[in-house]
């Protein structure tokens, strides 16, 4: 029996109960309404460029296998041996023609194909149905600008008509010059004791707690400028689906402190315009979510991340800095060194949200504590939809507009057995 | 090597640790030279050369331990050290206040020659403890490998290189030196 969420997130009123980032029922129902159905980040394309690559990665909490075959197309599976269920591949990347399990010794070709059984003459006498017996794939598997998504329902929207006006955003993101992004090196992986709607919302729209949370790291010279008196214009932008994005005014300059690219962004920044066209002038896309679990970030560090649920209390963070690929050298560089001093776990920046988000869920624990909502109200009835930016807008940098859309399509979602009962 | 140099050597690491533990981190910091890199990172999952868990269908394995192009957690100058105590005397810090209690276990001490003849390099293991607040706790364990200048007939450390031994890191975050 499903719990009715509808008293729990009352985004009208911009209250929102506690319960939803504490209780266990609550987390399952979100790995089978949220995390088995929505399109899910998987990795992006450059980390597997060659037939044969692959990726082990998540989706919720189920282990799956991104792999590039044989004739360059990208597949996504279950990392799971069907025989007795132990984990197929145990490593975080490579390549592989073939993967094999370690238990029974069981075999699957990168397309996924069973191909291998260890004795099927004698044993299995020649009856087991080996093409039944295959990995299983996802449902449906996509890419959109060089960013692999899947999802675990055959009824999703594709991911293009999911991303929705979202789609425009990204592109500020990821596709701001030719040939997009790539990332630097690996990633960093690492556990935060928190619900993962907690990093989700605040990568979401909160441009609120970056003047007070990180006023440490801007003065000792880590940050770029957050003065909201150097541009008070930038709003919160909710394009649709529950996906959200942060944007500063065009003239605001957040950017990290390396004069490498400082003097870049200015020197690109026409180019952008002409790209994105004239919306791309006249503000600039920060931070956002993909709903639900994918975020981002540019200025300060070029960052994006998947936040893996592991349990109401638990987020397993994956987190990538990126370039533009078509930046020169010294400006990859020192977006490398940016996103590695600023962001991640040792991050000057990144270290004291973890500590914050950490207490927000587990004061939760306290049952009296859970009694009383959560304040979700700066801005309420100061937001509306804008069609020159294709999306519910703020009238204000700092509002939680966006968060009361992220846990409104999060209570849809949670209340609605299949897609077909969702309006997009 | 001699056994007085490597006495020498683990005196200063003991000294070190003890300035850390106590959060004399301005005194730790005049330790270094200001050309110094330091650097972290963590460890991968990869299959070994040998593993028959795959067959290659493309190019070479990569190996556990080819991090050196990987994304590391720190990649410090001696600026940016400076900015990291700068944030913490800030009194704004929220993720050390209250502050991590440390405590720093240097081990396995080996000196080798360095580059130049003022120089050695040194390997050392690490076992960090952090507890904070009533009862958070991490460990952070590792391999380390520093160069030592002489300056001026005292020990500076002109680089360090850390390993730290995991994957996903289970620690919420790395706020504390080493």
């Amino acid at each position: 029996m499903a719990t009715d969420v509808s008293r729990l997130v009352d985004a009208e009123n911009g209250r929102i109960s506690r319960r939803i980032f504490i209780e266990q029922e609550i987390y399952e129902q979100e790995l089978e309404r949220i995390f088995a159905r929505c399109w899910l980040f998987l990795c992006h394309e450059c980390q597997i460029p060659r037939p044969g690559d692959f990726f082990t990665t998540y989706m919720g909490e189920d282990p799956v296998l991104v792999v590039r075959d044989g004739n360059g197309q990208v597949g996504a599976f279950l990392n799971v041996c069907r025989h007795r269920g132990n984990r197929l591949c145990r490593a975080e990347a490579g390549n592989a023609a073939s993967f094999t399990c370690a238990y029974h010794g069981w075999t699957y070709r990168n397309d996924g194909r069973l191909v291998g059984v260890p004795f099927i003459k004698e044993a299995y006498h020649n009856a087991l149905e080996r093409e039944r017996w295959g990995l299983i794939p996802v449902a449906q598997v996509e890419s959109y600008k060089g960013l692999v998504f899947a999802t675990f329902d055959a009824e999703a929207p594709p991911l293009r008509e999911y991303l929705g006006e979202m789609a425009w955003y990204l592109d500020a993101f990821f596709d701001r010059r030719e040939g997009g992004i790539e990332v630097v090196g690996g990633l960093h992986k690492w556990i935060m004791p928190c619900n993962w709607k907690l990093p989700a919302e605040n990568f979401a729209g909160d441009g609120y707690h970056v003047t007070w949370s990180h006023v440490s790291a801007i003065r000792a010279g880590f940050g770029g400028d957050f003065r909201v008196g150097a541009d008070p214009t930038g709003v919160a932008l909710s394009p649709g689906n529950g996906h959200c994005v942060m944007t500063v005014g065009a003239n605001m300059n957040a950017d990290p402190p390396a004069p490498e690219i400082q003097a870049y962004e200015e020197k690109i920044f026409p180019e952008i315009v002409q790209r994105l066209g004239p919306r791309a002038g006249t503000l600039k896309p920060v931070a956002g979510t993909v709903f639900p679990n994918f975020s981002m970030l540019k200025p300060t560090s070029r960052t994006f991340r998947v936040w893996h649920p592991r349990g109401p209390e638990k987020t397993e963070v994956w987190a990538w800095v990126y370039v533009d690929k078509a930046a020169p050298p010294e400006v990859k560089e020192a977006n490398r060194l940016a996103g590695v001093r600023v962001f991640g776990p040792a991050g000057v920046f990144e270290q004291d949200d973890m500590d914050n988000w950490q207490a927000c869920t587990q004061t939760g624990r306290g049952v009296v504590a859970r009694r009383h909502p959560l304040n979700y109200e700066m801005g309420l009835g100061h937001d509306r939809w804008n069609d020159d930016l294709k999306a519910v807008a703020s009238d204000y940098r700092f509002s939680e507009s966006n968060h009361r859309q992220f846990y409104q399509r999060w209570a849809q979602l949670m209340a609605a057995e299949k897609w077909s009962e969702l309006k997009s | 090597m001699a056994d007085d140099l490597l006495r020498d050597v683990e005196q200063f690491f003991y000294r070190e640790a003890r300035l850390l533990d106590e959060r004399r981190f301005h005194e730790w910091l005049e330790l270094f030279t200001d050309d110094v890199r330091y650097w972290m990172a963590g460890r991968r999952t990869r299959y070994p050369q040998s593993s028959k868990a795959i067959t290659v269908l493309a190019g070479t394995r990569r190996d556990d331990g080819d991090i050196e192009d990987e994304l590391p957690l720190l990649d410090e100058t001696k600026t940016t050290l400076i900015g990291r105590v700068a944030r913490i005397d800030t009194g704004m810090a929220w993720g050390e206040d209250p502050p991590s209690r440390t405590r720093h276990i240097i081990t396995n001490v080996e000196v080798e020659p360095g580059a130049t003849a003022s120089e050695l390099t040194v390997y050392s293991n690490f076992l960090v403890y952090r507890t904070r607040a009533e009862t958070e706790q991490d460990l952070y364990v590792g391999a380390r490998q520093d160069v030592l200048r002489s300056v001026d007939g005292a020990w500076k450390i002109a680089g360090r290189k850390l390993i730290l031994d995991q994957n996903v890191l289970l620690p919420k975050n790395v706020s504390v030196f080493f």
